[in-house]
């Protein structure tokens, strides 16, 4: 006995509809024109289903390159066909099931990636680094100073970024650069250092690559001697010495890539890139920051400063503002840093990196305004 | 197994004359609903990934649903070949970000400029592409959609027309769009059946003159009124360090920041009222322009059902964004007390991952209510409102072309100038 109805067939070669009777026969099933033809014959094991509207059962031939499709809208024979034809798949159980697999994919996926991000990027970028040539770092700085430019430079009080060019404050610039010239004699650097005051109110200092060291005009301030002064630019020349500015560069280059362009802007915005940048960067911080201050007590005992005075100055500024600036934020608990500096800090005697004068000048460095 | 596809004269058999101009679509909203809030919880714990699946499965759901004399379309694309494209785009271009990186170095402010250009032409070569994908993997009576056409020329022209519309703040627009749409349905078949575009763009301006006089003016008028408040003198010469009110009023900057700041609230009101208004022309005049052989596409679709669908998605978003609010800003509030016993870095990881997944679920959310208030909306009335006639033809089309690759809808999507 074999089941039948009705059904709609077209044969893949032209648009035109085919009404047809669909008979069920033992291993095959056949789509059979009004006058007797037979338009279709297919095994039922090469059946598959494709998607169609609720209500219609559409298929197809697996494999096939031809789109022949023949539709039944009986309940009863679409019922039959599903239990001869093990690929065909109404409930969509099958599909469930694959769906499932992808999706537990997806998750194995973005572990690892994260995993990636957290662990390799890191590596990788501490491993490229020193293969980056100084010439390329110098032109990356001159790109990433513009913009620091030009996101730092508020133009608020009307008067210049940077400090030191008016009459006013030549002779505090004269004082700065003695200083700097003390520190990068004794680091000694295959790249020239660019040290810049800037007016900014916070205290802190920041280095980018190509050897630009941005310090605030609130580090200025704040400090009470040319030692503490020369300890947190000792600790940034430490990044310089350690490019850690260009492995930043290529570790937020590696970021963007695996999480903008691989998984795509699924909710359109840079934001998430951004907010994963910053999580990822402060976690790798610490083993950095401790390493520019080993080379900030270093270069302080090296010009017979006094490596002390870093950590007394980070003591000091973190006891006065809260929430901590930056520089305290990203940086290690300071007062395990200041431990650690406390250690490494030989009792060698010092002499004074500035006489008074200079100090003095130094200190209204940012005084035009 | 035999077919007798080859021996059999088609069209002399059991053919079943369609019915005219019946264009019908039967989605319900609660299915769509349940798809999209499944998929946008997938593609968060995913980082995205699920988007190929969940594209494909939206897809599905609105060409089966679309019917045309009774006859449904078939999407027959598959999620893993928009992966595989996927994963094809980013082989392409990363090579090409990395150019651009080290031209970056060596040229400065210009390369930015040309990797714009560079970007724009492939961003309308891959939309041109993808197009071709999403065509090819349209069924419709068993034979399959396709196009020809060189996706180059489709960029280059596509381009240039552009920056012609850029250049004429939008008045060139209609002209641009009728002529890239000439373009790409001159290279549309289905089956052996050619289509072509017979909107113009001389009715389009017409119709959309008043949009663009409601919108250009005012703006032109508010930037000319704000560039002539500044005394250019005055603003050159910078103030000292308290005088700066004085100095705001002296230099006219403060009139001109009214005028900037009304020109701007005009301009945000013209957006939301104004944009429904601009769809609803466009896509009329668009779907009425659309022809395959002798079969005509005219479109009934009112002003007030587009409107209808933007409101409701306004409205959704607004419940949402209360909704929202309520649970951020107590959470928001009472985080920072929760995790203070901890040390300080890892409270500041612990916030930045909190504000992070609030990001991303409250713009999943707004997206999802998007696809399923504009995107199925406009669909449906689209759809809904059209009239075919000539459907007869559709008895002798003839199978033709082949499946295209995915590599356009990679592209495109790496790119971020997908469609649907």
């Amino acid at each position: 006995m074999t089941i039948s109805g009705p059904g709609t067939f077209f044969d893949g070669a032209t648009s035109a509809k085919h009404a047809v009777t669909v008979e069920l026969a033992a291993d095959v099933l056949r789509a059979r024109a009004a006058d007797g033809t037979v338009l279709a014959e297919w095994r039922y094991d090469e059946l598959e289903t494709v998607p169609a509207p609720e209500g219609i059962l559409r298929l197809g031939q697996a494999g096939s390159p031809v789109l022949a499709r023949l539709e039944v809208r009986d309940r009863g024979l679409a019922d039959a066909i599903d239990d001869r034809s093990l690929p065909v798949d109404r409930t969509g159980r099958g599909e469930r099931r694959m769906r499932i697999k992808v999706i537990v994919w997806s998750l194995i996926a973005t572990a690892s990636l994260v995993g990636v991000a957290v662990w390799g990027v890191p590596q990788i970028a501490t491993r490229l680094t020193p293969l980056v040539p100084y010439a390329v770092e110098r032109r990356l700085g001159e790109l990433i100073e513009a913009q620091t430019r030009a996101t730092l430079d508020t133009r608020h009080a009307g008067a210049a970024f940077e400090c030191g060019n008016t009459a006013k404050e030549k002779s505090g610039h004269a004082a700065f650069d003695k200083l700097m010239k003390q520190l990068e004699t004794a680091a000694g650097l295959p790249m020239p250092l660019h040290p810049l005051v800037v007016r900014q109110p916070e205290a802190n200092a920041v280095t980018l690559p190509g050897g630009y060291i941005y310090v605030f005009q609130g580090l200025v301030d704040k400090a009470e001697s040319p030692d503490e002064l020369a300890g947190v630019i000792a600790h940034e020349v430490g990044h310089v010495a350690h490019r850690d500015g260009t492995r930043t560069v290529l570790q937020a280059a590696g970021i963007s890539l695996l999480f903008g362009i691989l998984l795509g802007d699924f909710v359109g915005g840079g934001a998430v890139v951004l907010a994963a940048k910053t999580i990822l960067q402060t976690r790798y911080s610490r083993d950095v920051e401790n390493a520019a201050d080993a080379y900030g007590v270093m270069l302080m005992t090296r010009i017979s400063g006094d490596a002390r005075a870093l950590g007394r100055f980070l003591l000091r500024i973190a006891g006065t503002t809260h929430p901590g600036p930056k520089i305290l934020l990203d940086h290690p608990e300071t007062r395990d840093r200041v431990t650690v500096i406390e250690r490494m800090a030989g009792s060698a005697p010092t002499r004074p990196l500035l006489d008074q004068a200079d100090w003095a000048a130094l200190k209204s460095i940012c005084s035009s305004s | 197994m035999t077919t007798f596809d080859a021996t059999v004269p088609a069209a002399q058999i059991g053919a079943v004359a369609p019915a005219e101009g019946g264009v019908r679509f039967r989605g319900e909203p609660r299915p769509f609903w349940r798809l999209l809030a499944h998929g946008a919880v997938l593609l968060m714990l995913t980082l995205g990934i699920y988007r190929f699946w969940l594209t494909t499965d939206v897809r599905r759901f609105l060409w089966s649903n679309t019917e045309v004399a009774g006859e449904s379309f078939e999407y027959t694309g598959t999620a893993r070949e928009l992966l595989l494209g996927f994963l094809i785009a980013v082989a392409i271009l990363l090579p090409l970000y990395a150019a651009f990186f080290l031209v970056a170095l060596g040229l400065g402010k210009l390369s930015s400029l040309l990797a714009l250009l560079v970007l724009t032409v492939l961003g309308h070569y891959a939309v041109y592409r993808a197009r071709r994908y999403r065509l090819t993997r349209t069924a419709f009576r068993g034979v399959r959609f396709h196009q020809s056409g060189s996706a180059w020329r489709y960029a280059v022209c596509a381009l240039l027309w552009w920056m012609l519309v850029l250049s004429t703040l939008g008045l060139v627009y209609p002209f641009a769009q009728s002529r890239l749409e000439r373009f790409k349905m001159r290279n549309t078949f289905f089956g052996d059946l050619q289509g072509r575009f017979e909107g113009s763009g001389f009715h389009l301006l017409l119709r959309g003159l008043v949009l663009w006089l409601l919108t250009v003016v005012p703006f032109a008028a508010g930037l000319i009124a704000t560039l002539r408040a500044i005394d250019w003198t005055t603003l050159t010469d910078p103030p000292g360090g308290d005088d700066l009110s004085s100095w705001l009023e002296a230099s006219g900057l403060a009139g001109a920041l009214v005028y900037a700041g009304l020109t701007g609230i005009w301009l945000l009101l013209a957006f939301v009222v104004l944009y429904p208004i601009f769809q609803a022309i466009v896509l009329r005049w668009w779907t009425s322009g659309l022809r395959f052989g002798e079969i005509v596409v005219t479109s009934r679709l009112r002003m007030t059902q587009v409107l209808g669908v933007y409101a409701r998605f306004l409205l959704y978003a607004f419940l949402f964004s209360v909704a929202a609010a309520a649970i951020v800003v107590p959470g928001a509030i009472l985080l920072p007390q929760l995790s203070g016993e901890l040390d300080s870095m890892p409270k500041e990881i612990v916030t930045t991952l909190a504000g992070l997944a609030a990001y991303v679920a409250i713009a999943l959310g707004y997206s999802t209510i998007y696809q399923a208030t504009v995107k199925l909306g406009l669909w449906r009335c689209v759809v809904e409102s059209l009239d075919i006639s000539n459907l007869a033809v559709l008895e002798q089309v003839s199978a033709a072309g082949q499946p295209a690759s995915p590599v356009g809808e990679g592209l495109a999507d790496a790119l971020s100038v997908g469609g649907i």
